[in-house]
């Protein structure tokens, strides 16, 4: 067998399978929203960290985070401690979030907004914020798609169509499992990943270096200070300290800001539950040690790549020195790491639409049935426009990222005061993500300000320093509180 | 909860969070390598490992609300 044809019908059969798995794990359910969305309300502990863990484990972090290690040295670090941040200020928001969701039929985050700061418009404008921001996301995944099956092709093939083909399949999964399908599918995803990852951080470095520790040394040999943050001061120094530290807050900040958040949240079966997988999270994110190691490794052994190549950085050492079967099952975990976030992403956008435009503003797919029908046909509808976008516009893709992050972390301003601050009301915090908003995407063209600071982080100061004046200035009158 | 069972719960959350982002300036250094890790390395991945230790701590105090 030719070594593209071994390579590529692993990833099909790896892919498919998974999905049949999980349509028999979810075969027997009646679907209505609160099934389709947020899975009934039920996912006990193990389940819901399986789902949680599909946030860290998106194709960004498989081939992103090894391609900055690669590209960029220290500065992929952050990726590390991100997420360590937000599972910390997870474990106080989130308990309470699930509580006012489960006491008041919440199904997204603009149901959240319109609950407590009682306004339909400022629900709508998060809604639809959300709704676009998922677009380009959606889109990267499938950038780090293309790289996979184009390595794992070995070439051969054009990449466009395979991956048109697989997001038409994920989307067609996702409109007949809903949440709990894709809950399932990703524990097929972890164990792969895992052992991906796993096998990538250690047996490469010791096949090339003897151990870990060599390759670190080599590595260091060859390019001093790779590990280590440049100092703040160093011209055309992009990636220092500052920039570092303003990341880790920006990211942490807004790690749970985005529509496939909400209803991860609320499918938990209780407080409890979400609230043990926030103290150990922190666990799961120190596979990515290994990420860092893979990336430094093909750094050392196929050095050159230059730009946004550097995201093929450990996949095109596999392709050179491992067998097309090897690279077959990598990729596939590559694969359904870019897949499966995707579609909890499609599956958030659309519920946020049919649920908040649709519902809210039109009055429309209000019954059980219609609505989830209407939430099935947009997670179409939203893979058609990811798609499209991608199809048409592959590379501008870092900028389109950047965006997704500095847009959808603006609305955490919104979400904290919700549940510390009773006094805060709707003009405030439309005011202050209005400001954000403006701040962050203006920043965009020079995404490092002065100071080399991470100019989201500017924003989100404005934004909630905003907030917080325009509270203190309007006159003091009751406002719904949810119960303490 | 007392407002000082509340103080400590949320000082112990908070401290991971800093040594992960405040504290950085200071362990922005390659030596002493740690157990052949660039120090910075290390200390991050301490931090991350033993955050689910304070996450715990704080949840003995009490359900935070």
């Amino acid at each position: 067998m030719r070594p593209e044809t071994l390579a590529l019908t692993i990833i099909t059969v790896v892919i498919v399978g998974t999905i049949a798995f999980a349509l028999l794990s979810v075969r027997k359910l009646k679907m209505d929203p609160h099934e389709f969305i947020v899975g009934s309300r039920s996912f006990g502990a193990l389940l819901l960290w399986i789902l949680l863990a599909g946030e860290i484990y998106t194709s960004f972090t498989f081939l992103g985070a090894a391609g900055w290690a690669y590209g960029k040295g220290a500065a992929t670090f952050y990726i590390l401690a991100y997420g360590t941040v937000a599972y910390c200020i997870g474990f106080f928001l989130l308990p309470p979030i699930w509580r006012i969701g489960k006491e008041h039929g919440l199904l997204t985050l603009p149901d959240l907004f319109m609950y407590r700061y009682g306004s339909k418009t400022l629900g709508i404008a998060v809604a639809v914020l959300q709704f676009f921001l998922v677009v380009p996301y959606v889109t990267l995944q499938l950038t780090g798609l293309q790289i996979l099956l184009t390595i794992a092709g070995y070439g051969q093939y054009n990449s466009t169509a395979a991956v048109s083909i697989a997001f038409v399949l994920i989307a067609l999964f996702v409109f007949t499992a809903g949440l709990r399908g894709t809950a399932w599918a990703s524990v097929v995803k972890d164990a792969l990943v895992l052992g991906a990852v796993l096998f990538a951080g250690i047996a490469l470095p010791i096949r090339f270096f003897g151990s870990p520790l060599g390759m670190i040394n080599h590595v260091l040999q060859v390019h001093p200070h790779w590990m280590t943050l440049p100092p703040p001061g160093i011209a055309n120094a992009a990636y220092t300290v500052p920039w570092f530290v303003t990341t880790i807050l920006l990211s942490g900040v807004g790690f749970f800001m985005g529509p496939a958040n909400a209803p991860a949240i609320y499918s938990a079966k209780n407080g409890e539950t979400l609230r043990r997988n926030m103290i150990f999270m922190p666990l799961y994110q120190l596979v990515l040690l290994f990420v860092f190691f893979a990336g430094f490794t093909a750094l050392a052994v196929v050095p050159g790549l230059k730009g946004p190549a550097a995201d093929q950085s450990f996949m095109l050492l596999m392709q050179r020195y491992y067998s097309p079967a090897a690279l077959g099952i990598v990729a596939s975990a590559g694969c359904l790491a870019a897949l499966l976030p995707a579609s909890t992403l499609l599956l958030g956008a659309a519920s946020v639409f049919s649920k908040n435009v649709l519902g809210d503003v039109f009055n429309a797919a209000t019954g059980d049935r219609e609505r989830t029908m209407a939430t099935r046909i947009l997670v179409l509808v939203v893979a058609f426009l990811a798609l499209t976008l991608w199809i048409f516009f592959k590379t501008s893709l870092v900028d389109l990222l950047l965006f997704y992050y500095v847009g959808i972390t603006q609305l955490a301003p919104g979400v904290i005061f919700a549940l510390v601050w009773p006094r805060v009301g709707p003009w405030a915090v439309g005011a202050g993500l209005i400001a954000g908003e403006c701040v962050g995407f203006y920043s965009l063209h020079n995404p490092i300000a002065p100071g080399g600071i991470n100019a989201g982080f500017y924003a989100l100061l404005i934004n909630a320093a905003i907030c917080a004046l325009v509270t203190l200035l309007v006159k003091k009158k009751p406002t719904v509180v949810p119960a303490g | 909860m007392t407002p000082a069972a509340r103080f400590t719960q949320v000082a112990l959350a908070a401290i991971p969070p800093i040594m992960l982002t405040l504290a950085i300036p200071l362990v922005n250094r390659e030596a002493p390598r740690v157990f052949g890790f660039p120090f910075l390395l290390a200390w991050m991945v301490f931090w991350v490992a033993v955050t689910p230790l304070f996450l715990l701590a704080a949840n003995r105090l009490g359900r935070p609300r």
